[in-house]
């Protein structure tokens, strides 16, 4: 076996014990790495049933053929576990040197387990691992602790962490890296907390394995040059993702005041041309070709680092206008590990459970000053409000009642993204049907819809554009792993990518074997879903009912009085089951599942949860 | 004929403005206001005219704001 290191790192946080394990060529090649592995290998371990924030979860850190060897944008890396927001396989990922450090100590992938009996982090270097005494980063946010250990450790180690929201166990915590950014919006972050690991620290110095490592440098070079090039003929980067603010408040898709309407006339105040203004740095992960991140000086002075959902989230979804102020509250949800989108979502539905009579508070649309206090509550589970809002929109309309679950903006748990879509299906269909829940990251298909659909339709194209897109982004870049940017941006060719992983592993891939891996990683993410929850329906994939009412419509503009419609709705996510072979309740059938290779996962499967 | 045309991201820095309101010397097809303002045309692009996505050959009429965007994909 070539391009993979071959070995995967257990660690018993229980026992402190450790132990290099082997996997198979024939598992490498199914599952390809990053999200293949990780929801293999936790379909495998884990009893359904089990509590995510308990000593049985286990959290996956993944790799893959092409992870950290110089080529555009390889520095990522999957964390996955059980999520405690959602209640099944959760995943995220995020920029970060252990993608080569890791490769570079022998491993694709790591397994952490059990639950230690006081803060630790580990350090891991090579074949070592320690078990240190996390207590002085303990109660810190990330900058601090990531900054502890790169004086202790070396900047060039590759470094995992988690701030307060994560040691407190709030169920949108995240898992950071200076190197990088964050990830894991399903809550990864609280399962590491409930483990008592702080961080995780990687050094390695072995050489990474590849099949040709000449083609290798020569494709990767290539490629890194070529997609500067791309990104600076495009001037992408001078707004970064944050120019799609603009237009989305153009064409009546950005979320203000908990997605209640789909623009504002002061968006132009926290828009990608504020942002290029205010400027300060840009920011990338390791082999990064076009920065995404944008920093400013925040209200406080703080280097904030911003990009579009942040901002839209933090931003418009709460009504604030004012930029520094957005970029404050970035800052305190980034140093107390806390999912920026899930924080702007959570804050939007509160003040507008405030609104309807649902909650009790004085919390209003457009303070920024009580949204600061706010999110250290939830980060800190302070008091009555903070420790609810810590579990996420959905749980804590569950509590307020009063049908303020229609308005929790959210799927399966997972609060959604930055596009406010109750006039455009098409991309509501794509939150509905994303595997983990309201993610963007799986497929954004809206400027598809405006252009080369109608908006209006709800037609099998749709469900069509969303697989493809499903296929290469929830997909290609999760498996690898690897950064979408340079393709979805700025038009670096798909087909760069076969070359990058045959040079890495001698193989002989086209894409239509990386939409197999895809298809399969998928349906084993809704084996995770089945069996946690037997009783699923299609319903599990819908958007919040606050899309399909007429009373939460445009009262002016080119979509005043459009929502979304139920049964319209339901005929495009047939389709989308359709053309995915699962069925009537969103779930892969029998004959799909033996076309993927899942006989044993079906059965499996089929022990809890009936499969057709 | 007078319209308001808004650029969008990168478009800004090629066009060189962000938003105005021109005085168009004749008709135009949104492909043609696209280059009127100096957007490249090998450059992929979405137009909206109030809110709407058009195509390139669509009549831009008096009073209009037309809004041309880089393609965006979501990040």
């Amino acid at each position: 076996m070539k391009g993979w290191t071959g070995y995967i790192l257990r660690v018993n946080l229980t026992d402190k014990t450790w132990k290099k394990e082997s996997f198979t060529e024939e598992f490498a090649k199914k599952w390809v790495g990053g999200r293949g592995f990780a929801a293999k290998i936790l379909f495998d371990e884990l009893k359904p049933g089990i509590d995510p924030l308990g000593p049985e979860n286990k959290l996956v850190v993944a790799l893959g053929p092409i992870a950290g060897i110089p080529a555009p944008n390889t520095g990522k890396v999957v964390v996955a576990a059980k999520s405690p927001l959602t209640g099944f396989y959760g995943d995220g990922n995020l920029g970060s040197n252990v993608s080569s450090q890791l490769r570079k100590a022998g491993y694709d992938a790591m397994i952490i387990e059990g639950k230690a009996d006081k803060p630790v982090y580990l350090n891991i270097e090579d074949d070592k691992v320690e078990f240190l005494d996390a207590a002085e980063m303990w109660g810190k946010g990330t900058y601090f602790s990531n900054e502890w250990i790169y004086k202790k450790h070396g900047k060039n180690a590759g470094v995992l962490n988690i701030g307060q929201a994560g040691e407190n166990k709030v169920l949108f915590a995240m898992i950071r890296s200076l190197e990088g950014r964050a990830g894991g919006r399903p809550g990864i972050g609280a399962v590491m907390g409930s483990k008592m690991l702080k961080a995780i620290v990687v050094k390695g110095t072995k050489a990474i394995p590849q099949a040709d490592p000449e083609l290798m440098r020569k494709l990767g070079i290539d490629g890194l040059k070529k997609a500067r090039e791309l990104d600076q003929t495009s001037g992408w980067s001078k707004q970064s993702t944050n120019a799609v603010l603009g237009w989305c408040n153009e064409v009546n898709g950005l979320p203000v005041q908990n997605m209640r309407h789909t623009s504002h006339p002061e968006a132009h105040k926290v828009d990608g041309e504020r942002l290029n203004d205010a400027r300060i740095a840009t920011y990338g992960c390791p082999s990064c070709t076009m920065h995404c991140g944008i920093t400013i000086h925040d209200d406080e002075g703080r280097e904030s680092e911003l990009d579009y959902e942040n901002i839209g989230m933090l931003g418009p979804n709460v009504n604030v206008f004012d930029l520094k102020k957005v970029g404050s509250l970035n800052y305190l949800c980034d140093d107390y590990g806390l999912d920026t989108i899930s924080a702007g979502a959570v804050l939007g539905f509160y003040a507008d459970a405030i609104e309807h009579g649902a909650a009790s508070g004085d919390f209003k649309f457009g303070d920024a000053d009580k949204a600061k206090t706010l999110l250290w509550d939830i980060a800190a589970r302070k008091g009555e409000a903070g420790n609810l809002l810590a579990d996420g929109a959905l749980k804590a309309a569950k509590v307020y009642g009063k049908n303020s679950a229609d308005y929790a903006m959210q799927v399966k748990g997972l609060e959604m993204a930055a596009y406010n879509c109750k006039s455009i299906p098409g991309q509501a269909l794509a939150f509905g049907v994303a595997p983990i829940g309201g993610h963007h990251r799986e497929a954004w298909i809206i400027t598809f819809e405006l252009k080369h659909s109608k908006r209006e339709s709800y037609g099998p194209e749709k469900a069509a554009k969303v697989i493809e897109l499903q296929r290469i982004r929830g997909g290609l870049f999760e498996l690898l792993p690897a950064c979408r940017f340079p393709w979805v941006e700025v038009g670096y060719e798909l087909e760069n990518y076969p070359k990058f992983f045959n040079a890495a592993t001698g193989l002989n891939w086209t894409l239509s074997d990386f939409w197999a891996a895809a298809d399969r990683a998928y349906s084993m993410i809704k084996l995770h879903y089945l069996r946690e929850f037997p009783n699923v329906t299609r319903k599990d994939d819908y958007p919040p009912a606050v899309w399909f009412d007429k009373a939460n419509a445009d009262t002016e503009g080119p979509q005043k009085g459009v929502v979304l419609e139920y049964d319209k709705y339901d005929s495009l996510l047939q389709h989308y089951y359709d053309a995915r072979g699962y069925d009537k309740r969103g779930i892969p059938t029998m004959e799909t599942l033996k076309k993927l290779g899942l006989e044993a996962e079906a059965a499996a499967a089929a022990k809890v949860a009936a499969l057709n | 004929m007078k319209v308001t045309v808004k650029l969008i991201g990168p478009l800004i820095y090629e066009g060189g403005f962000s938003e105005k309101t021109l005085t168009l010397p004749r008709a135009m097809t949104a492909a043609e206001l696209s280059a009127f303002v100096k957007i490249d045309k090998k450059r992929p692009t979405i137009i909206t005219r109030n809110g709407k996505a058009v195509t390139s050959k669509d009549k831009i009429a008096d009073g209009d704001r037309v809004v041309i965007s880089h393609i965006y994909s979501g990040g």
